[in-house]
């Protein structure tokens, strides 16, 4: 390819333009491997992964901070007030502070976002790993399994379930869980098939590796990637999932509160309690973003292109 | 009536597949989407039969004798093991009967279908078409900025506009400082946006990012609450058809079709971008630039057309997703549409109707998809539908 060896008579179609010896100018600018971008692109990754941290640091250690007081206390005295100092995020229906409810909410919101991520890559990455790299009659019945999965709208297959059996927090895990193991599979079995197509893969099976080493030392260290990447647009889809159902009154039941179920209390009084659906929502929308963020970022960075997997 | 149409558009997607793609492939995808329709609905008939409680108990009520309950059971074939049951309910709906509720004088789904189909059908066209009515031209808008010469924006401008917006914002009050701030910030966007060059790109894309980290209940809400409630753009008053006037129709939808346009819009708007983007460094985008090309001839013939392709195909995909968006969008709007009839019928335990509409869901996506298949011969000739990837 390069012009030096190549006299470029007659076999190129189009002479390529002619290298000027440049003078020693400026030395060439290698860009950094850490993620690109100018001061404000690493701000806002920065401002992104202090949110999530906060998040994830407030659902688990939030009962200890002392802004925050019982998540069910009641007060007649400032029902459905905006917010205020003694309650940065507002009041409730009944009283209750709203930031502690937040709080309260994401522990179960965040905690059903990753169990169900947990349980989604390791039950549909191995489908999509085993279909992706034997294929065969395992491809075959994983593809038919997730082309059904995906052809029912997943939030009435979701509903479906919850209302079939009841609201509890296992049946809403587990009906989270079926929106996402073949969404991820499907998602690995692309992967694992270009995968397999590499030399490295070839030279193994050429040397007489076991068929299983070298799906395990080969194929899945070359996944993962892919798997980690979208592991964490999957988990900002399940907690707008996990949210999208206790919105329509069908996640985890009344006592358990979860980030939707405040904002579906909040929109019966939308006038007075403004704050009670905003803000909330602009709690579950940073934690959204920024995940989606961190796993945009990572399929930039492992140069995995969306459209190809599909 | 429904099914005959149903029936009509299959058979002329039939004779359409099997002349542009022949006959085995035609025979292929028979074979494939009916496998998943039965699939799909025998594991819905199988989940139904799990639950505590079934349609007689509803109707009849708590009170009922164990007599009235056992008849009705009778009746609707009920007391039989799942397979039997699966078996007279695929053979109703396949000679035409759609099945009917329990509840509400047993009205038939193929009257609910017809009252609430349209509207529902309507919220799907304009949602889809508000999509790509916003998402194709700024994509290709975003895709040509993407690598053109940069021009540089006044980033030490923000931390100063930020410090004024506060102060404002303190001693003047909020909406003061809204309006300042959007009338400083949209000509400044316009300007930095039609300059072009990767801010415009950015600006384009970020928002995308943006709005798709937005659940569509938290848009639906925001927008009820701005066109709804604070002023009367909106009435809440429900659907009206045609027959009431273009104009009684257009506004008696506008609403919750641009919340679910707008819900759709990101995923469309970053794949085309990104498609272009990659299509837009190819050798021959080279070699039509070195002809002498206009841009415009390029950016719309060599670049879009190959783009569209994947621009279809999650199309396609995204049925089932503009789907999940219009039962939430038709809650928050108490728009009485197909998905509210189902959350309804869910919670009152009506198998067979919602056995029948699962089905029709999955029918209609595995339609889709097959019918972009073959559209991928008429736009891309490089394919052809019998080859397998």
């Amino acid at each position: 390819m390069s012009d030096t060896t190549d006299p470029g008579v007659g076999t190129q179609a189009f002479p390529s333009t002619p290298k000027v010896p440049s003078a020693p100018s400026k030395p060439i600018k290698v860009p950094r491997r850490s993620g690109g971008g100018n001061w404000l692109f690493r701000l806002a990754a920065a401002w992104l992964i202090f949110i999530i941290s906060v998040t994830i640091l407030f659902a688990i250690f939030g009962d200890a901070l002392p802004l925050l007081s019982d998540p069910t206390l009641k007060d007649a005295s400032a029902i459905k007030q905006g917010p205020s100092w003694e309650h940065p995020f507002g009041t409730a229906t009944f009283g209750q502070d709203v930031l502690s409810r937040v709080v309260e909410g994401g522990k179960i919101s965040l905690f059903v976002a990753t169990v169900v991520t947990a349980i989604g890559i390791f039950v549909g990455g191995a489908m999509g790993l085993l279909a992706g790299y034997y294929r065969g009659w395992v491809d075959t019945v994983v593809r038919l399994l997730v082309n059904t999965t995906l052809s029912i709208p997943a939030l009435l297959l979701v509903i479906f379930i919850v209302a079939v059996r009841s609201q509890s927090l296992a049946n809403v895990i587990f009906a989270v869980t079926l929106l996402a193991i073949p969404a991820l599979a499907r998602i690995v079995r692309a992967s694992t098939l270009q995968v397999a197509d590499r030399e490295y893969v070839k030279a193994a099976e050429v040397l007489g590796a076991k068929r299983s080493s070298i799906l395990i030392r080969e194929v899945l260290p070359n996944v993962m990637p892919t798997l980690i990447s979208f592991a964490f647009l999957t988990t900002g889809i399940i907690l707008v999932a996990e949210s999208t159902l206790s919105f329509l009154g069908l996640s985890v039941e009344a006592p358990t509160i979860t980030w939707g179920s405040i904002i579906s209390e909040g929109r019966i009084s939308f006038a007075e309690t403004p704050h009670m659906v905003f803000l909330p929502a602009l709690v579950l929308f940073l934690t959204v973003l920024s995940l989606n963020f961190v796993g945009d970022q990572l399929l930039k960075r492992y140069d995995i292109k969306e459209a190809a997997i599909g | 009536m429904v099914l005959a149409l149903i029936l009509i558009a299959f058979a002329i997607l039939a004779i359409w597949v099997v002349r542009v793609a022949g006959w085995r492939f035609a025979l292929q995808r028979l074979g494939g989407s009916s496998l998943i329709i039965v699939l799909v609905t025998f594991a819905t008939t199988w989940l139904l039969r799990q639950v505590p409680g079934d349609p007689c108990l509803t109707a009849l009520g708590t009170g009922a004798n164990q007599e009235a309950v056992d008849l009705c059971r009778l009746e609707r074939g009920l007391d039989k093991n799942v397979f039997a049951q699966y078996w007279s309910w695929a053979r109703d709906v396949l000679s035409g009967d759609l099945g009917f509720a329990f509840y509400k004088n047993r009205e038939t789904l193929s009257n609910v279908l017809q009252a609430r189909g349209p509207r529902s059908f309507w919220l799907f066209v304009y949602g889809q078409t508000i999509a790509l009515l916003i998402s194709v031209p700024l994509g290709i808008w975003s895709a040509y900025q993407a690598n053109r010469v940069p021009r540089k924006i006044p980033v030490w401008l923000l931390p100063i506009f930020l410090v004024a917006t506060l102060a404002l914002a303190i001693t003047g009050g909020w909406t003061l400082s809204a309006i300042i701030v959007l009338a400083v910030l949209v000509p400044l966007a316009i300007f930095y946006g039609l300059r072009g060059g990767p801010a415009g790109d950015a600006l384009v894309n970020t928002s995308a990012f943006a709005l798709l980290s937005i659940p569509v209940f938290v848009i639906g809400e925001t927008f009820r609450y701005i066109f709804a409630i604070e002023r009367d753009w909106y009435d809440l008053i429900g659907y009206r058809s045609w027959g009431d006037g273009v104009g009684a129709h257009l506004s008696s939808v506008w609403l919750p079709a641009l919340v679910l346009g707008l819900s759709v819009t990101p995923v469309y708007l970053r794949l085309l971008r990104s498609d272009m983007i990659q299509n837009l460094q190819q050798d021959f985008v080279a070699v039509a630039k070195a002809k002498g090309m206009s841009n415009r001839h390029i950016l719309f013939r060599h670049v879009l057309r190959p783009s569209t392709l994947t621009l279809l195909t999650v199309a396609g995909l995204n049925i089932a997703q503009i789907i999940n968006g219009a039962i939430v969008v038709e809650f928050i709007y108490d728009y009485d549409g197909m998905g509210s009839y189902l959350i309804a019928a869910v919670a009152r335990r009506e198998f067979f109707p919602i056995q029948t509409l699962v089905a029709l869901v999955a029918a209609l996506f595995v339609f889709a998809n097959t019918l972009i298949d073959v559209v991928y011969t008429t736009v891309d000739p490089r394919v052809s539908a019998g080859d397998d990837k």
